[in-house]
C-alpha cells in the first residue's frame, strides 16, 4: 500500500484564515454574522490584488469560498507541468451544497445565477483558475466532516486513478442573505447552530508529518455535519430548522 | 479485483412507466417529447420536454400518500422498485448491511422550493427532501439499503458519476450490492435557468441535427442495481470502465476542441483495459446545443481517428434529464446490449456535416454488441465515460 500524507492544507471560516505553514490569521474586524462575501472580497484583494476581479465578483459564496481557500494553500499549482495538472483530481464535498444559490435564484431567477445552482460548479471555477483536468468528484454527504472527500481522494491515489487530489469541504449557508426571514429574528439557539454549521473549525489535522492514513495534495475543510433543512413556520416565512438526521 | 455486474434497470420516463416503455420507444425511434402551456417566472410560455405522463404520477401517489407532494421520492422509488424486482433473486442473499446506495441529482425535490418561495403548501417530507442528502437516506431507508450511502450532485454527469462511486463501493469491498438511483424533475426553478441561458429550442431538441438551437429538458428516474460479479450465475453486463475529467475551460459552455472529453473516455478506456477498437457502439451526450454536439463530433474522432464507431443521442426519446441522464442512458445501453440492437436518434432531420459518418439515424440490429460507451458532459466543464462489457458465454 502506498503511503499517503497531507502535502497543505487551508482553512476559511468566521475564525479567520490561513495554511498550514502561516496557521490561523483573524479577520481585520470581528465577523458580525457568517462568513460573508464581504470578507472573502478583501481576503481576495490581499491575496490577488492583481488579478482580474470580475470573474470572482460573478461566483456565488460557495465558490467564492472554495475558490479562496484553494488559493490560501501553500501550493504553487502554476508551477506544475501540464501532464500533472491533468492527473490532478478534485473532490468537494458538501452537505448543504448550493442550496444558499438555490433560495436566492428560486427568488430572483437570473442567468448570471443559474450556473451556481450546483454544488460542483465550484470544481470548474477552481479547475479553470489552475487549468485542472484530472478526474473529479462532488459529493453531497449528510454525514460531512471531509471524511468522504479524503477516503475518496485516498482511494483515487491508490489506484493510480490521480497523482494528487484537492479536496474541498464546504458549506455556505449565509442566513442572512439568504433567507428573507433575517438571522435576528430566527431564536438564538438556531442561529448559533446556522453559524456553526458553516464554520466549525479544521477537523483534520493539516500538518505534513500528520500520521494520518491519507496522503492528500491538499485539503480545505470547515464543516460539522449541519443538520439543517427547510421548514415552512405557521407564518409563511422561510428558516432554517435544526432537525436530527436519521437514515 | 471485484468485477462489477449489473443485475436490474428500473426507469420512470416520458416514455411511460418502467423499461418495456423505454425499450419500445428506442426500438421505434419515437420521441416522447411533448409540448405544454407553462410558467416560466411570470409569463406563460410553450415547452417542449419530456414529461412523466399525469397518470404515472397520480398513480404513483396512490400507492404511496406519505410521499404524495414529493414526485423527486415517487418516481426514484418506482424505478428502484423496478430495478429491484429484477435483481430480487440476488438480493435475497445480501444481508441489508452490505447493500449500498448512491444517488445522482442535480437539484432533487426542487419543485417543492419553488411552492415555499411562492407561499404555497408543501409538506414537510417534501421540503426535506428538497436537499439531496435527504433524498437519499429517505429512499436508502426504504430499500433497506445499511452499508454505505452518498449523494453525488455533479451537474449532468452526475449519473455516470454515481454509477463510479457504486462500483467503487462492490471493489474497495464494502458493500456486495450497490442500488444507484437517478432522479431530476421539471420545475419552474429548472425550466427558468435554462430559459434565461436561451439553452431550450421551442420546437423540442434535435441532436447532431445541422440546423439544432437547444436543447429540450426531462424529467423521470432510473435506477440500476450494480453487484459483485461473482453473484450472478449467467453471463453478465459488466460496468468494466469509468473515467472523469474537467475541461478547465467554461463554466456553461464545453471546450470548443472536446480535449476534455477525450480524457475521460481514455480513462475509461484504460480502465476497462480495452482498445478503442472494441467499442461497438457509442450513446453520446447529444443534448442538441450547437456547442455540445459540436464538441461531441470532435472528441469522438479525437479518440476514435477516422473510425468513430456507431453512435447516436437518445435525448430526442426522453429529453435531458440532467442528474438522472447517466444513469438513465445506462440503462438504455444495458437494452440495447442484451437485444443486439444500435439505438438511432428521434428527432433528427438533416445530419450535421460535422458529425462522423457513424451517426445512426435510425435503429440498427447487429450481430454482436460487446462493448459500449456511454458518456455524458455538464456544467463547470465536466465529462464522463463508462464502458460497458458483455460477457460471452
Amino acid at each position: 500500500m502506498k503511503d499517503l500524507t497531507i502535502h497543505a492544507a487551508s482553512y476559511l471560516g468566521p475564525e479567520g484564515f490561513g495554511n498550514d505553514e502561516t496557521g490561523l490569521r483573524a479577520w481585520p474586524a470581528p465577523l458580525k454574522e457568517n462568513l460573508s462575501r464581504g470578507e472573502l472580497d478583501g481576503l481576495h484583494w490581499s491575496l490577488l490584488s492583481a488579478s482580474d476581479p470580475s470573474r470572482f465578483l460573478r461566483m456565488d459564496l460557495m465558490c467564492r469560498i472554495g475558490f479562496m481557500a484553494t488559493e490560501l494553500l501553500a501550493v504553487d499549482f502554476d508551477a506544475l507541468p501540464e501532464a500533472r495538472r491533468e492527473s490532478l483530481g478534485v473532490i468537494v464535498e458538501s452537505f448543504t451544497g448550493s442550496l444558499n444559490t438555490d433560495i436566492r435564484f428560486a427568488q430572483t431567477p437570473r442567468p448570471s445565477i443559474f450556473a451556481y445552482t450546483l454544488p460542483s460548479t465550484v470544481i470548474g471555477e477552481i479547475c479553470i483558475r489552475h487549468r485542472l483536468k484530472g478526474p473529479v468528484l462532488s459529493l453531497i454527504a449528510p454525514d460531512t466532516d471531509g471524511a468522504n472527500a479524503l477516503t475518496e481522494a485516498a482511494e483515487w491515489l491508490r489506484a493510480g486513478d490521480a497523482e494528487m487530489v484537492l479536496c474541498l469541504g464546504i458549506e455556505a449557508i449565509n442566513v442572512s442573505t439568504a433567507i428573507p426571514f433575517p438571522c435576528r429574528k430566527l431564536s438564538r439557539h438556531t442561529a448559533g447552530t446556522a453559524r456553526r454549521c458553516c464554520w466549525d473549525g479544521l477537523k483534520i489535522c493539516p500538518a505534513k508529518n500528520c500520521s494520518s492514513p491519507a496522503r492528500l495534495g491538499t485539503f480545505a475543510e470547515s464543516c460539522v455535519p449541519c443538520r439543517n433543512t427547510l421548514a415552512k413556520t405557521n407564518r409563511g416565512k422561510l428558516r432554517l430548522h435544526n432537525t436530527l438526521w436519521n437514515p | 479485483m471485484n468485477k462489477i455486474a449489473i443485475a436490474g434497470c428500473g426507469v420512470v420516463t416520458a416514455a411511460g412507466l418502467g423499461m418495456e416503455a423505454l425499450q419500445r420507444a428506442v426500438f421505434s425511434n419515437a420521441s416522447a417529447l411533448q409540448r405544454r402551456e407553462l410558467l416560466i417566472g411570470k409569463t406563460s410560455q410553450s415547452v417542449v420536454a419530456g414529461f412523466v405522463a399525469d397518470e404515472i404520477t397520480a398513480q404513483l401517489r396512490g400507492a404511496d400518500a406519505a410521499h404524495a407532494d414529493s414526485r423527486a421520492f415517487l418516481f426514484a422509488a418506482a424505478a428502484l422498485r423496478e430495478a429491484v424486482k429484477n435483481a430480487a433473486t440476488i438480493l435475497d442473499s445480501v444481508p441489508a448491511t452490505r447493500r449500498g446506495f448512491v444517488l445522482s441529482t442535480t437539484k432533487a425535490n426542487i419543485e417543492a422550493l419553488d411552492k415555499l418561495v411562492r407561499q404555497q403548501p408543501v409538506s414537510a417530507v417534501a421540503q426535506r427532501q428538497i436537499q439531496p442528502a435527504f433524498l437519499a437516506a429517505d429512499l436508502a431507508a426504504v430499500f433497506d439499503c445499511r452499508g454505505p450511502v452518498q449523494c453525488v450532485s455533479a451537474a449532468c454527469i452526475s449519473g455516470l458519476s454515481a454509477l463510479q462511486q457504486g462500483a467503487a463501493f462492490i471493489q474497495r469491498g464494502i458493500a456486495d450490492v450497490v442500488f444507484v438511483a437517478g432522479v431530476d424533475l421539471i420545475s419552474q426553478f429548472v425550466l427558468s435557468g435554462f430559459n434565461s441561458l436561451k439553452s431550450l429550442d421551442p420546437e423540442g431538441c434535435r441532436p447532431f441535427d445541422k440546423s439544432r438551437i437547444g436543447l429540450s429538458l426531462g424529467e423521470g428516474a432510473a435506477a440500476i442495481i450494480l453487484v459483485k460479479r461473482e453473484l450472478l450465475a449467467a453471463p453478465a453486463i459488466l460496468l468494466s470502465g469509468c473515467g472523469t475529467s474537467n475541461d478547465a475551460n467554461h463554466l456553461t459552455g464545453p471546450s470548443r476542441d472536446g480535449s476534455g472529453l477525450a480524457l475521460a473516455i481514455q480513462r475509461a478506456l484504460a480502465q476497462a483495459r480495452i482498445a478503442p477498437d472494441n467499442i461497438g457502439y457509442v450513446n453520446a451526450h447529444g443534448t442538441g446545443t450547437p456547442y455540445n454536439d459540436a464538441m461531441e463530433s470532435l472528441a469522438l474522432r479525437s479518440v476514435f481517428g477516422d473510425r468513430v464507431p456507431p453512435f447516436s443521442s437518445s435525448k430526442g426519446i426522453f429529453g435531458h434529464t440532467l442528474g438522472m441522464a447517466g444513469v438513465l442512458e445506462t440503462a438504455l445501453c444495458v437494452a440495447a446490449q442484451q437485444n443486439n440492437l444500435l439505438p438511432g436518434t428521434p428527432r433528427l432531420r438533416e445530419r450535421d456535416p460535422v458529425a462522423p459518418d457513424s451517426l445512426l439515424v435510425e435503429p440498427r440490429a447487429v450481430a454482436n454488441l460487446n462493448y459500449i460507451l456511454k458518456i455524458n458532459c455538464g456544467f463547470g466543464g465536466t465529462n464522463a465515460a463508462l464502458v460497458l462489457q458483455r460477457e460471452l458465454p
